[in-house]
């Protein structure tokens, strides 16, 4: 079991939250103008735990799993958005396609019981870049497994730190229906679906490096604003 | 016979007796905090349009070439100084496997199609409304999934300064600081054929007026006018990228 430390990444949050979406979720839930601060506290630190409680729960457990809730749909609001613009974008063929409309509609339904359940606290929806991969379908698999993988890899790695049993139970049937994800992308993209007796997890710190070394979060354009229009009148 | 009845039924009193012991010393399974509601398909398939913003300044050539002509340029942002978009409309790829995509562009007289690099491109995004302006009738309906959902009387340009036809789409939404254009505009795709030398490049905005009086009617430099209840409205339901038919 890893210790408590092992979740400081040593990464800031000011260095993945680049557009400023998680500390908008702790402003809403906190209220306060400690952003400053917290955009130095370290990931998975004491401090930005503290941070993440429940207003008026006070408890240190509560905000340990209201922390691993939202590192689970960040994951989630990536897998979402990835199987969805497949879809949309309508440049996947065969079984491929029908895969993406209903793992994408999984992975969307995923995200609305984590943002039901978080309220307040859950950190906003980040935008993504697929940079083209979503338009070839052996680029889209080959990401599609790895995001599978990552997910299951994920999830194994906090579940057994949730505080809480009821979440635990919920973490758990997310983690198998990942798990068939992750088996039927590998099917799709032939290899072998479930070649091993032993899966291992991955922990906080991996699956933020592997998701960064993506580059497919990125900063949401700016198309509104306050201003005196020059158009012809 | 009696024997096999009598063994079989022995077996399953004590076998259901050992399972009943031993599930009485296993807890029972945790009930789960939340429900994972039930999947549901994406609303509005079919009529979604997709939009995108420029990532860096590029030339947009009339092929899914690197060696085909270029036609017109784009940069990172409009005159209005928010982050240029543009409408796709398809994509290939080209000999090397580089994917390219096929860009409406606001070029002169009309806006015009072409193609960029991939790597030139931002975050897609999809919206499901279309705004359809009537040249003839002097309105402006909101169509959502292909459903109206707006209509306004509206003010087009004048004879000598006609609002433009054709396709086109909306790249920028202004709180508007000037009476005159309302508390609402939008920037177009459009632009002017007429007034080339306007500051900006003469682009067609859709925004309210401090003359309500005036619409319906052929009133302005080309840009499509409303009433400020109706912009407030327009503002409410079409977001940036929309596609707009002017006929």
């Amino acid at each position: 079991m890893p210790s408590e430390h092992s979740l400081d990444t040593g990464l800031t949050l000011g260095d993945v939250d680049e557009d400023g979406a998680i500390l908008e979720a702790i402003e809403r839930v906190q209220g306060d103008t400690r952003t400053g601060f917290l955009r130095k506290a370290t990931i998975g630190g004491a401090t930005l735990l503290g941070a993440l409680a429940l207003p008026g729960t006070g408890k240190t457990q509560s905000a340990k799993d209201v922390d691993i809730l939202n590192y689970a749909l960040s994951l989630e609001y990536l897998q979402a958005a990835f199987y969805t613009e497949a879809e949309q974008v309508r440049a996947l063929r065969g079984k491929a396609r029908r895969a993406v409309e209903v793992v994408g509609a999984v992975e969307r339904a995923h995200v609305k019981a984590f943002r039901d359940a978080l309220g307040a606290a859950a950190i906003a929806r980040p935008t993504f870049n697929f940079r083209g991969v979503t338009e070839n379908q052996r680029e889209f698999l080959k990401t599609a497994v790895a995001f599978e993988d990552l997910a299951v890899a994920a999830y194994k790695g906090q579940a057994p730190r949730l505080v809480s049993d009821a979440l635990l139970a919920v973490a758990v049937s997310i983690h198998s229906v990942e798990a068939r994800h992750a088996a039927w992308m590998r099917y799709l993209f032939n290899i072998t679906p479930a070649a091993n007796a032993f899966d291992e997890p991955l922990s906080r710190q991996e699956v933020t490096r592997i998701v960064a070394s993506t580059n497919f979060v990125t900063k949401s354009g700016r198309t509104e604003r306050k201003g005196t229009p020059r158009f012809t009148g | 016979m009696l024997i096999v009845a009598l063994f079989a039924a022995r077996f399953t009193s004590s076998s259901t007796e050992a399972a009943e012991q031993e599930g009485a010393q296993l807890p029972a399974p945790s009930l789960p905090a939340f429900v994972i509601p039930k999947p549901e398909g994406l609303a509005g398939e079919g009529t979604a349009s997709r939009w995108t913003t420029v990532a860096r300044p590029v030339s947009v050539r009339e092929a899914a070439d690197p060696d085909a002509a270029v036609i017109a340029s784009l940069s990172r942002q409009t005159p209005e100084h928010t982050t240029n978009v543009v409408l796709v409309e398809g994509s290939a790829v080209d000999d090397e496997r580089r994917l390219w995509i096929a860009v409406r562009v606001p070029a002169l007289p009309r806006n015009v199609t072409g193609w960029v690099p991939r790597n030139a491109l931002g975050a897609n995004s999809f919206v499901r409304t279309r705004l359809v302006v009537d040249l003839e009738r002097l309105s402006a309906t909101l169509l959502r999934d292909g459903r109206r959902v707006f209509d306004a009387d509206i003010g087009v340009g004048t004879r000598a300064f006609p609002t433009p036809a054709g396709e086109f789409y909306i790249r920028s939404k202004l709180r508007s600081l000037s009476p005159f254009y309302g508390p609402l505009a939008f920037g177009t795709s459009a632009r002017s054929a007429v007034l080339t030398d306007w500051p900006d490049g003469g682009f067609i905005g859709v925004h309210g007026t401090d003359r309500p009086e005036l619409l319906p009617g052929r009133v302005s430099h080309g840009c499509i006018r409303m009433r400020n209840d109706d912009i407030v409205e327009l503002g409410r339901l079409m977001p940036v990228g929309t596609p707009v038919t002017i006929r």
